[in-house]
Order: structure tokens, then C-alpha cells, then sequence
């Protein structure tokens, strides 16, 4: 009987050629090297688009019950709140630093404009 | 094969009984004994740990008397009970232990999915706990840096067990993860996909809703320590500065540079918060059944009790940073944590309501168990109450760091799941032994143990209004007042009897093991699944030839128009007309 | 999943809605498949911690970051090519994860040849993945003098991450290809004839993950 996960050949071989691409330009973003908001939300879009792409076909999400796919995607939803928050830490405990040891950190030092505008490379 | 047959591999599977001594009780893959050894272990780490309080509470309430402690040892003794309770006991006991015995037999299954992963889950508990205990055996002895072990004081010199404790209390932690993760995988999917017949999630006893929901919580959080953990150790050993800020250490300027030792409060309280409903989520589930089957009714509102179970394992992970009021974070998070932190008790509110509920006009039998499930009311109602002023960023701040803290925490995440754990214990020894303790010795235990830990514990909480620092070898004169001064004396009088008293459990356990009457298999005349076995104590494979077959919710007890006060989840309904409630079907 | 059974279930909302009510199973597949995905949420969840971690430490850090693309660049014909050797790791991973895909396909038209070829296949760029990785370390801590608590470019946290992360990636890569090796001969033998080949998929979903992994290390480590 038919059993598992099977799907035709060339639905994978569409998704490996894509993932290709994908990691093509994501790459030609560095290489052009593109800078600020464009890079990051090329970098991010790209990487959200492979990292969907293998999650769906290859690991079959899209082709599981709903019960299966919620119960493995919902709760990530919780490391938003420690990515968003940790997130607003840094900066924080980059200006704390700032205003309390100086940013003359030897040679690499910025000055606090430049770092508190942090989508930087 | 497709899961079609996996459903129904009753008959496929051939139980063989292991017959050596060695496969049935040491290499043992049946999880009833896994869940003794699980449980025989977290209890004896247990009491070492209680053990080290009664020591450093000697030293706290008579400082002049006795001098077998030194301010390094009180640290390490600290440290370890801290550890030890939580993690090697609490979390140990009641998802390893009870976890372990309670899920396949309230669920109708034979074993655990995958009982070899469940056996090595086991041996490596062993193992994270053998390198604990070996700390206190090295030079230097174990970590002495409190049990949340911020760094950088953990791994800087000067600090108690710098040089070999702290290496093996992360280690420890990193190997306890790996075995809470291979149980845990098992837990879970036992839970999901292989319950008996007629067993939908909601006709489910709520013991096993409190350990499904604090096993994912665990899954989910325990990885928040192991990185913590990593990165602790790396700093430690190869250098590197996660956590570890340049500064003097010891009048000398150290090696690391710019590290943040906020992002391991952070990183630790993930995990931590989380970790206190890990503990707390089974110990709700386990006096649900409890109160019910002993006040003879069904618990006041099934559904609710699910979903606060449910709203209380999701709102966990965002109240972690209310640990960290004081610790120098971002101040606009206080606002934030501590909305979330008073929002996760309204669902706790609620189970206390529904136990209250659950009493109310029931035909309520004081039994031992159910003697310490009424325990834990007070005790968790009153820790809660307090958690509700150290919730406030602006309460929190003077009672930070005081015994207030200490005697909040220790009542709701430290008696309170105790006591469960004594009523579980008591209310499943019939089922484990086939024998009935003595009911006279447990209530002295009881009294002891209930009247002890509030002498303990309530005078906390004004030595901690009183502004009393935890964490202090010695307070000398004229910094604290003088109640406080008899206050820690009573204290201490107090824990070491509460300490003694826990002998009565152990010599009515190992008393009745010999000498108990025998038990019969439903002396509680409960409903669930587990009273229903055929053998008790239950054989491996636990059902014999068949599965049984699910009809009702657990708590069909003094339904009216029933002759007998319960009707087992087994029993069919007559006439194609379930008497009770019928809860769990798709129909309502 | 069963076609048979699938023409009795009940799809999307409604079919969530009935699988987490009904009795004995909540999802409609083999024990050891519900397993792996647990244990696979539950990596996710280290894996962001480690990420996390690194993002705050580097957005709270007064020193300069080192200049990545540059360390990570590799001398072709003289001229030094940005990321050069991350693109062609990159290109092996996904490689790998398409021939992993394809073994579950074979693993499912039971032919057990194929699927152990592919599968073998997909070991070894998996171990061609950790040896180019390893040359990589090598290349960072003897040319450019890179090492886990410190170096001449930057924050020493770059190099603690660095190490720490696909160190930690680096041993999941080479779980896999014991893994993928062991299931893969196991296959072979024909030991799954009669259980079906669901360890296959389940082998595959733990390999696919740990490309999921390097995805999201290559946008926030090498493109950061």
C-alpha cells in the first residue's frame, strides 16, 4: 500500500533548483555588497524564502495534517518575544556602556551616534 | 507500517517478561520500574539536599553555637541545595518519577513509545547525578555561587569551587538536559500518539495534563540552560568572554573582555521561569485527581483546568526578566514583565478556585493523601499571595533579595509541590506495592510536616519585611534586629524538626512494604485507568492479554442514578447512555 | 500517510480540529516521525538561544565587528573573493538535502538500491561539508590569527560565536552522516521491508534540519 511521504520527482528537483537561486542572490548581496535597511531585508527575505522552502517540500510540512503543523510551528512563537526583547537589551546595554566606560574602547571605538543606529554590518 | 497499525499493536506486541534480576529490576526497559528508579534516585538526592539545609540553617540560627561551618562551605551548601531541589529532585521526581509510572497506565498504553531511549534516560540521570555529588568529593570542593550561578562571580576567583565545582555542576546540568530530553521526547509522544481506545486528550486525568504541558515546557526551555551552560563553561575553560566582563578579580585586572553577564540572566531565566511551572504544572494535575477521587466528586471544571493548564504553560515563557528587577536590564521591562507576570495568575487563580470548588459539598474523606492536597492549598494559595507583591517592580525592589523572596519561592515551588508529591505518593503506594500504609503514622507525618514548614517559612516573610539579607553567613550585631535574631532561631529549630519528622514517611513505606495490609487494586474506589489493571502492583506490559477500552471522563464519581459512588472510565455506557458526564466526545 | 486513510480524514481546519479530539492519536503518523519533529523543536529552540546570544552580544558591543566578508574571503587566481568557500559549503549542504529528498522518494517505491545510494550519497557530502568546514578553522586560526577568546580585527566575541555556533552545527553535521550511514546500511540489508521505510523520512527530516540550521547561520553569521 502506499505508505508515508511520496510526492513526484520533479516537485524536488524545482525546490533544489530554486534553493539554488535563492542562495545565489543572497550571496550577490554580499558580493555587491549592499548596505543597510536593503541588505537586511534582502538577507532576510531570502533566508525566510529557503528557510520555507526546505521546512515545506522537503520536510513535507505542506503536505501534513494541520494538527502535525501547528503543534511544530506554533510554539517558535514564543522565541520571538526573547529575539525582540534581547534585541532591545543590546542596544541597551550598548548605550549603558557608552555612557558609563566612553567609547574609547582602543582603536575600533564609535562614537554613539553611529552605533545607536544599529543596522549596521 | 502506517499508523494504522501502530494504533492497534496491541496483539503485535508478545510481552516477554524479563525474568533475570539484572533486565527486571536494573537494565529494566518497563517504565514502572524505570519510574522507582527515577523516583529513588530524585528522593535520595532529595534528602541529601535537605540534609545541607538543616546544616547551614544551624549555622543561620545559632551563629555562635556552632562552628563546623565556614562562610566558603555555607555558600556550597546553599548552592547545591538550591540545585539539588530543583532540578535533581523536583523536576526529577515528578516528571522522571511519576511521569514515568502514571502516563502509560492513565493512558491505557504498555509502555512508553520507545522504552529503550525511556531506560537510557534514566542511566544518564544517574550519571548527571553522580557527577553532582562528585563536586563535594574534589579540592576545593563544589560551586559555592548560589544555585543561579551568574557569572561572573561563578567563575571568578574567589568564588567557592571555582576550579573544579562549578566545571562539574555545568556538566552535570549539560548531562541531566540530555536525559530529561530522551524521557521527555518519550513522554511526549507517548501522550500524543498512543493512547488506548475511547482515550481522547480531553478525558485525560488532569495528572496527565500538568506533566503533557511541563514536558514541553521542559523541551522547550531546558535548551535556554544547556547554551547558558556551554557558554558558561567555554568562558571558563578556553576563555572566551559570553558572559565575562573585563574587571579586577582579586585586586588584579582578569583576562576577558566585554562580555555580558546580563545575557546569562537572561538566557538562565528563560529557562528558569519556565522551570517553575515545570515543576508546578505536574503538582496542579496530580491534586486535581487527588481532591476528586478522595472528596468523592468530579473536579469543578474539567475544561477550565485544561486550559489554564494550557494558558499557564504559554504565558510561562514571557515572565522570565521578573527575576530580574534588580539586575540592571532595560527599566522599560518592568513594565512588560510585570503586566505578563500578573496576568499568568489569573489562570492560577482559577485552579484554585475550581479545587476550593471541588470540596464544596463533596463527601470528602480526610484521608492521608487527600490531607496533603488540602495542605497544598494554603501553602500555594499563601506563596502565590506573596508572588503577587514581588510581581510589582516597585514592591519588588526593597523585598528583592530578602527572605521574603526566600519564603515566597519556598512556599509555592518548594512546600507546595512537596506535599503533592507526599499525596501522590501516599494516594499510588496501594498501586505500587499492593499494600496500604499506616494511615496513623502518615496523618502524624502530615501534621509534622504541614505545621513545620509554616513555622519555617511564614516568619520569612516578616524577617524579609524587616529588610534580612538571604545569602549571609552571619548577620553579627546590631544589623538586624533582635526579633529577627529569635525569629532565625525558631527557624531553625523548626526546619530540623520538619527534617526529622520526613523519617515517619520512610519507616511507614518500608513498614507497610512488609507488614501493610494488602491494598486490593482500587482501594481509593478511583476511576482512572491506573486502578483498573489487572495485577496489582501492575505486570509488565500492565494490561495483560487486551488494551481496556475508554467510555468516560476520569471523574465520574457520585453520579446520580449510579449504585456504586464511581463508575470506572472503563464501563460502558447502558443502554448506549452514559450516566455521567461524558465529557470528551465530539457530539458536545 | 496512508491514501486510504487519508480519503477517511477530514482536511484543514476541520481535520485539526477532529485529530486533536479524537482518541488514541493526535497526529497521523508513525511514533518515531512525531518524535523526531519534537526533538527537532526542541534543537530549534538551542539553536535560536545560541543565535540570541550572539545578536545581543554583538549589538551591545562598543568594540567594531570584525570585517567578515573579508576573513571569510578566499584567494582565487590572487584576487581574494568574498565568502567564496561559505557559497560552495552552501551548495553542498542543499545538494545533500536534495539527494536526501529523493532517498525518501526511492525509501517509499521501496527500492532499496537507490534509496541506499542516495543515501550514502548524501553522507558524503555531508562529510565533505565538515571537512570543508574544517579546513575553514584551520584557515581561520592559523592565517588570520583567529582564536575562540580573541583576535586582531575586532570583538573577541567574533570568534567565540563563530567557533561556538558551527562547532555546534559542525557536530550535528557529523551526527548526521553516522546517522545517514548506519540507516542507510540498514536499509541495504533490507532490514525495513517489513516495517517500511519511515526511518528513511525520519533520517531525512533530522538531515533537512540541520540545512534549515545553516540557512539561518549563513544570513546572521556570514551576511550580518
Amino acid at each position: 500500500m502506499a505508505e508515508g511521504q511520496e510526492h513526484p520527482l520533479s516537485v524536488y528537483f524545482w525546490i533544489w533548483g530554486l534553493l539554488f537561486i535563492i542562495s545565489a542572490f543572497s550571496y550577490a548581496v554580499d558580493y555587491f555588497q549592499f548596505q543597510g535597511m536593503l541588505r537586511w531585508s534582502l538577507i532576510l527575505i531570502f533566508m525566510f524564502l529557503k528557510a520555507g522552502l526546505i521546512v515545506a517540500i522537503f520536510m513535507h510540512m505542506v503536505w501534513e495534517r494541520m494538527a502535525l503543523a501547528m503543534a511544530i510551528i506554533g510554539p517558535p512563537v514564543v522565541l520571538l518575544f526573547l529575539i525582540g526583547l534581547m534585541a532591545i537589551e543590546g542596544d541597551y546595554t550598548e548605550s549603558t556602556r557608552l555612557e558609563y566606560f566612553g567609547a574609547d574602547a582602543g582603536v575600533y571605538a564609535e562614537p554613539h551616534s553611529l552605533a545607536a543606529s544599529e543596522e549596521h554590518h | 507500517m502506517a499508523y494504522v497499525s501502530i494504533a492497534d499493536r496491541d496483539h503485535e506486541q508478545e510481552h516477554h517478561d524479563p525474568q533475570s534480576f539484572i533486565t527486571k529490576y536494573i537494565w529494566s526497559q518497563d517504565h514502572k520500574v524505570i519510574a522507582i528508579q527515577y523516583g529513588g534516585t530524585a528522593i535520595f538526592t532529595g534528602l541529601v539536599a535537605m540534609v545541607l539545609s538543616s546544616i547551614f540553617r544551624l549555622q543561620l540560627g545559632f551563629p555562635d553555637v556552632f562552628h563546623f561551618v565556614d562562610p566558603t562551605e555555607y555558600y556550597q551548601l546553599v548552592t547545591m541545595h538550591g540545585m539539588i531541589m530543583i532540578v535533581y529532585m523536583l523536576t526529577a521526581l515528578l516528571l522522571g518519577g511519576f511521569g514515568n509510572y502514571l502516563i502509560p497506565l492513565q493512558l491505557g498504553a504498555r509502555d512508553m513509545v520507545f522504552p529503550f531511549l525511556n531506560m537510557l534516560s534514566y542511566w544518564f540521570f544517574l550519571l548527571s547525578v553522580i557527577i553532582l555529588m562528585s563536586s563535594f568529593f574534589i579540592d576545593g570542593g563544589p560551586t559555592g555561587a548560589g544555585w543561579t550561578l551568574y557569572p561572573p562571580q561563578s567563575i571568578s576567583e574567589g568564588t567557592p569551587g571555582v576550579n573544579g565545582g562549578i566545571t562539574l555542576m555545568l556538566l552535570s546540568l549539560a548531562v541531566f538536559i540530555i536525559a530529561f530530553t530522551m524521557g521527555g521526547l518519550n513522554y511526549v509522544t507517548t501522550i500524543l500518539q498512543a493512547r488506548c481506545k475511547g482515550m481522547t486528550l480531553m478525558r485525560m486525568p488532569l495528572s496527565i495534563w500538568g506533566i503533557f504541558v511541563a514536558t514541553i515546557l521542559g523541551l522547550l526551555a531546558f535548551p535556554a540552560l544547556l547554551v547558558a551552560a556551554i557558554m558558561t563553561l567555554l568562558d571558563q575553560l578556553v576563555g572566551t568572554s559570553f558572559f565575562m566582563p573585563e574587571m579586577l578579580s582579586m585586586g588584579e585586572a582578569n583576562d576577558y573582555n566585554g562580555g555580558s553577564p546580563i545575557l546569562f540572566q537572561h538566557l538562565f531565566w528563560f529557562f528558569g521561569h519556565p522551570e517553575v511551572y515545570i515543576v508546578a504544572l505536574p503538582a496542579f494535575g496530580i491534586v486535581s485527581d487527588v481532591l476528586a477521587v478522595h472528596a468523592r466528586k468530579n473536579i469543578f471544571g474539567y475544561r477550565m483546568m485544561v486550559w489554564a493548564i494550557v494558558a499557564i504553560g504559554g504565558l510561562s515563557f514571557v515572565v522570565w526578566a521578573h527575576h530580574m528587577y534588580v539586575s540592571g536590564m532595560n527599566p522599560y521591562f518592568g513594565f512588560f514583565f510585570a503586566t505578563t507576570t500578573l496576568i499568568i495568575a489569573v489562570p492560577t487563580a482559577l485552579k484554585v478556585y475550581n479545587w476550593v470548588l471541588t470540596l464544596w459539598k463533596g463527601n470528602i474523606k480526610l484521608t492521608v493523601p487527600m490531607l496533603f492536597a488540602i495542605g497544598f492549598i494554603f501553602t500555594f494559595t499563601h506563596g502565590g499571595l506573596t508572588g503577587l507583591f514581588l510581581g510589582n517592580v516597585t514592591v519588588d525592589l526593597p523585598l528583592s533579595d530578602t527572605y521574603f523572596v526566600i519564603g515566597h519561592f519556598h512556599l509555592v515551588m518548594g512546600v507546595s509541590p512537596i506535599l503533592v508529591i507526599f499525596a501522590a505518593l501516599y494516594h499510588w503506594y496501594p498501586k505500587l506495592s499492593g499494600k496500604m500504609f499506616n494511615e496513623r503514622l502518615g496523618q502524624i507525618h502530615f501534621w509534622c510536616t504541614l505545621i513545620g514548614t509554616y513555622v519555617v517559612y511564614l516568619p520569612m516573610h516578616y524577617i524579609g519585611i524587616l529588610g534580612v539579607p538571604r545569602r549571609y553567613f552571619a548577620y553579627g550585631s546590631d544589623f538586624i534586629p533582635e526579633s529577627a535574631y529569635t525569629l532565625n532561631e525558631i527557624i531553625t529549630i523548626a526546619a530540623i524538626f520538619t527534617a526529622v519528622s520526613q523519617l515517619l514517611f520512610f519507616i511507614n513505606i518500608f513498614w507497610s512494604l512488609k507488614y501493610g495490609k494488602p491494598s486490593g487494586g482500587n482501594p481509593w474506589n478511583a476511576t482512572s485507568l491506573e486502578w483498573q489493571t489487572p495485577d496489582t502492583p501492575a505486570k509488565h506490559g500492565n494490561w495483560g492479554h487486551d488494551l481496556p477500552v475508554v467510555y468516560r471522563w476520569p471523574y465520574d464519581y457520585s453520579v446520580p442514578g449510579e449504585t456504586a459512588d464511581f463508575v470506572p472510565q472503563t464501563v460502558a455506557p447502558r443502554d448506549g447512555v452514559v450516566a455521567g458526564r461524558n465529557h470528551g466526545v465530539s457530539t458536545d | 500517510m496512508s491514501s486510504v486513510a487519508t480519503q477517511q480524514l477530514e482536511t484543514g481546519a476541520k481535520g485539526f480540529v477532529k485529530d486533536w479530539e479524537s482518541d488514541k492519536q493526535t497526529f497521523h503518523v508513525p511514533w518515531g516521525k512525531a518524535m523526531m519533529w519534537i526533538f527537532l523543536l526542541s534543537d530549534t529552540f538551542i539553536f535560536s538561544c545560541f543565535l540570541v546570544g550572539y545578536m545581543n552580544v554583538r549589538m551591545s558591543t562598543r568594540v567594531e565587528w570584525p570585517p567578515v566578508s573579508e576573513i571569510f574571503s578566499l584567494s582565487m587566481g590572487g584576487a581574494p573573493i568574498p565568502l567564496l568557500l561559505i557559497a560552495i559549503m552552501t551548495f553542498v549542504l542543499i545538494t545533500s538535502s536534495g539527494t536526501m529528498a529523493m532517498a525518501v522518494n526511492m525509501g517509499y517505491r521501496r527500492d532499496r538500491a537507490k534509496t541506499a545510494a542516495l543515501m550514502f550519497i548524501t553522507a558524503a557530502f555531508g562529510a565533505i561539508f565538515v571537512g570543508m568546514q574544517a579546513f575553514e578553522w584551520s584557515k581561520l586560526i592559523i592565517e588570520e590569527g583567529i582564536r575562540p577568546w580573541g583576535n586582531d580585527f575586532g570583538a573577541p566575541q567574533f570568534g567565540s560565536f563563530f567557533f561556538m555556533i558551527t562547532g555546534f552545527h559542525g557536530i550535528h553535521v557529523s551526527i548526521g552522516v553516522i546517522y545517514l550511514a548506519v540507516v542507510a546500511l540498514k536499509v541495504l540489508r533490507g532490514d525495513y521491508e517489513k516495517k517500511g521505510y519511515e526511518i528513511v523520512e525520519i533520517t531525512g527530516l533530522y538531515w533537512h534540519f540541520v540545512d534549515l540550521v545553516w540557512v539561518f547561520i549563513f544570513a546572521f553569521f556570514y551576511l550580518w
